[in-house]
């Protein structure tokens, strides 16, 4: 899964010229690198990674993702990449609380139509793979914030993606659940899992292979 | 169909986590599923009682008076306008053999009735046994008079013997008492059993062959024309004249008419017209009577009245459905973050908007069912208990109840879950 970038904008509607987020950034990334980008606050990193998820459409510019322009994609096409190829993480977790964790993980199983008994089947496997077996009746509100964002991680693998976005995924995180979380993102990479972090912790940016710095919606060189 | 079964598991999840939502649409729902019944209820008894009307009344049917409303320059000119007689019935119903019906009839007032020693005042009627043919709302004991008893013009009568009338206030008990002088005739007939025996009707003696009893008021059908008679004693016209208790030169008979075909109707009234002006002459000494017009126009006010119910249980459903895109609208902006997480897990627009529609479709679908169980509960026992008799509910009713109050729900969420397919997942996601 390549991504390609160039010259990608987004004005925020709203005030009389609109309020830009991102003047113009272009990158590639490799299948199978480790990016964090990082920036200071309302630089324009999470709109990037909004946009990179297929959440967001930019202004202008254009995003190839496999070499697949996602302007020209119908929102089925987006939503059915979104399910089967991208993952998210998010710093505020973004599980659905009335969920226990095992329902989080099935949901994105669950519109990729996977039957319902191997659904449940790869959802406990899962929620093992990231430590919480036998915490899978709980709901969200039960479990720790740490606990949490590996719920969150172990939704985001459930369709198997090409891609994690990750954006904060440690900023509610005490500093020892940040380093579990972080060695988990670097397992899975190590896996072949492409994955773009948006942080400001420079210590977890130093583990990344690679760093983009952003400043007033522009990369850094 | 994989997407749909989802949508139903997650919305019976919704359901019962947001119990008081949920009631609360339920109930929208329910309301006007409880008037859309009662109402088509309502229709349906109309209907019915027209259905039955129209068989006790017919519909082409006219009447024919004297025209008493004559004047003349000269009260010595004066001459009686003609008469109608019982050959002249015969006569009509033999130009006219397509007439359903032509029955004669003739009053005569205050007559004596003995029986057993008892006096009573009644009033006697002439008739022939056409005049069963319509309006004939009795049960009938012993048997009615038949054309044998007319030609031959024999002593038998049919007594008339009053339903118990329905409660009423004092005021109108003392005016019936002041007005009603046949009233210990009623009580007489009613407390003694005169089938078969003999009567006296003014000096002539009469043999009792039969007796009409009126069916209560809450089983009678309805008569759509007025009644305007009141019947006591009935016996051939034939005898009456004979013995003298009215007089064929002065006392003009009054035809009753059914011509049988509605279609027709014009025709028949043309040839009975034709009919009058031969037989007496060119003058205009009779009146018709378009019955026809009165009983459709009755018809037609009924049916009008049902219209008016019919759309009061369209409005209460029309009123249960903005509950329901209310609700589902408020539902929408409470869950913008889920809607936002389930976007970014792979839920299409189309998704959103299939959990939404089912949602309110099922709100609408126990909404209905819930409304179809209170209507019958109101429409059956409460209603009974109250007095207001029995809904005539069919079992399509709640059925076809429960069809709308789903397809009202279905309506009403299209616009709610467009709004939630429309929300772009990133802004979605910002909200709290």
């Amino acid at each position: 899964m390549s991504i390609s970038c160039s010259e990608l904008s987004k004005v925020y509607e709203g005030g009389k010229a609109g309020w830009p987020a991102l003047r113009g950034v272009s990158f590639e990334i490799k299948p199978g690198e480790f990016t964090a980008v990082t920036g200071p606050s309302g630089c324009g990193k999470s709109t990037l990674l909004n946009i990179l998820g297929l959440l967001d459409e930019p202004s202008g510019g254009r995003y190839l993702l496999n070499g697949r322009s996602i302007l020209e994609m119908t929102d089925r096409e987006r939503s059915d990449f979104r399910r089967d190829q991208i993952g998210f993480i998010f710093q505020s977790f973004n599980l659905l609380n009335r969920l226990p964790a095992l329902g989080n993980v099935c949901l994105p199983m669950m519109y990729a139509g996977i039957p319902s008994a191997e659904m449940q089947h790869r959802a406990h496997e899962l929620l093992a793979k990231v430590g919480l077996k036998g915490k899978e009746k709980k709901t969200p509100l039960e479990l720790s914030g740490g606990e949490r964002q590996r719920v969150a991680i172990a939704r985001a693998l459930a369709n198997s993606p090409k891609i994690i976005l990750a954006d904060e995924p440690t900023g509610n995180l005490d500093s020892a659940s940040s380093r579990e979380i972080m060695d988990m993102l670097l397992q899975l990479n190590a896996e072949g899992i492409t994955v773009i972090m948006v942080t400001h912790d420079k210590e977890l940016a130093a583990r990344a292979r690679r760093n983009l710095r952003m400043k007033d919606g522009r990369l850094e060189a | 169909m994989r997407s749909l079964f989802n949508a139903v598991r997650t919305v019976i999840r919704e359901i019962r986590v947001h119990k008081m939502r949920s009631v609360l649409s339920f109930m929208a729902i329910a309301v006007g599923s409880v008037v859309f019944i009662d109402s088509f209820a309502a229709i349906f008894s109309t209907y019915d009682r027209l259905q039955k009307q129209k068989e006790v009344s017919g519909i082409a049917r006219l009447k024919i008076t004297q025209d008493y409303n004559q004047t003349s320059a000269d009260p010595d000119e004066y001459t009686p306008p003609p008469t109608i007689t019982y050959e002249d019935a015969v006569s009509l119903k033999n130009k006219l053999p397509g007439l359903y019906m032509v029955s004669p009839e003739v009053q005569n007032w205050r007559n004596t009735l003995e029986f057993e020693g008892k006096r009573v005042v009644t009033t006697l009627t002439g008739v022939t046994p056409e005049w069963a043919k319509r309006d004939f709302v009795y049960t009938l004991k012993g048997r009615f008079l038949d054309w044998h008893d007319v030609e031959n013009k024999l002593r038998v009568c049919v007594l008339v013997r009053k339903a118990v009338p329905p409660p009423t206030n004092e005021l109108n008990k003392t005016r019936m008492k002041q007005w009603d002088y046949t009233a210990a005739f009623d009580v007489l007939v009613s407390h003694s059993d005169m089938l078969g025996k003999t009567i006296k009707l003014d000096d002539v003696t009469f043999t009792v062959i039969g007796v009409l009893e009126e069916l209560p008021a809450s089983k009678a059908p309805d008569i759509i024309l007025p009644q305007n008679r009141d019947y006591k004693v009935l016996a051939p016209v034939t005898t009456l004249a004979h013995y003298g208790f009215i007089d064929e030169e002065n006392d003009s008979m009054d035809l009753s008419v059914d011509a049988g075909d509605e279609n027709n109707f014009a025709e028949s009234l043309k040839l009975v017209e034709n009919f009058l002006k031969i037989r007496f002459g060119g003058d205009e000494s009779f009146l018709i009577d378009n019955q026809m017009e009165l009983i459709k126009d009755t018809i037609d006010a009924s049916i009008k009245a049902s219209l008016v119910t019919i759309s009061l249980g369209m409005l209460a459903f029309l009123a249960g459905g903005i509950g329901i895109m209310n609700i589902t609208l408020a539902t929408v902006f409470a869950r913008t973050k889920e809607i936002g997480i389930r976007r970014a897990v792979g839920a299409s627009r189309g998704d959103i908007m299939l959990q939404f529609i089912v949602e309110a479709a099922m709100l609408g679908l126990i909404g209905g069912v819930l409304g179809s169980v209170l209507g019958y509960v109101w429409g059956v026992p409460v209603k009974e208990m109250l007095g207001l008799g029995q809904s005539p509910i069919k079992l399509w009713m709640p059925a076809v109840s429960v069809l709308i109050a789903t397809f009202t729900a279905f309506v009403f969420a299209i616009y709610p879950a467009w709004v939630a397919a429309s929300l772009k997942p990133a802004d979605a996601l910002r909200t709290e």
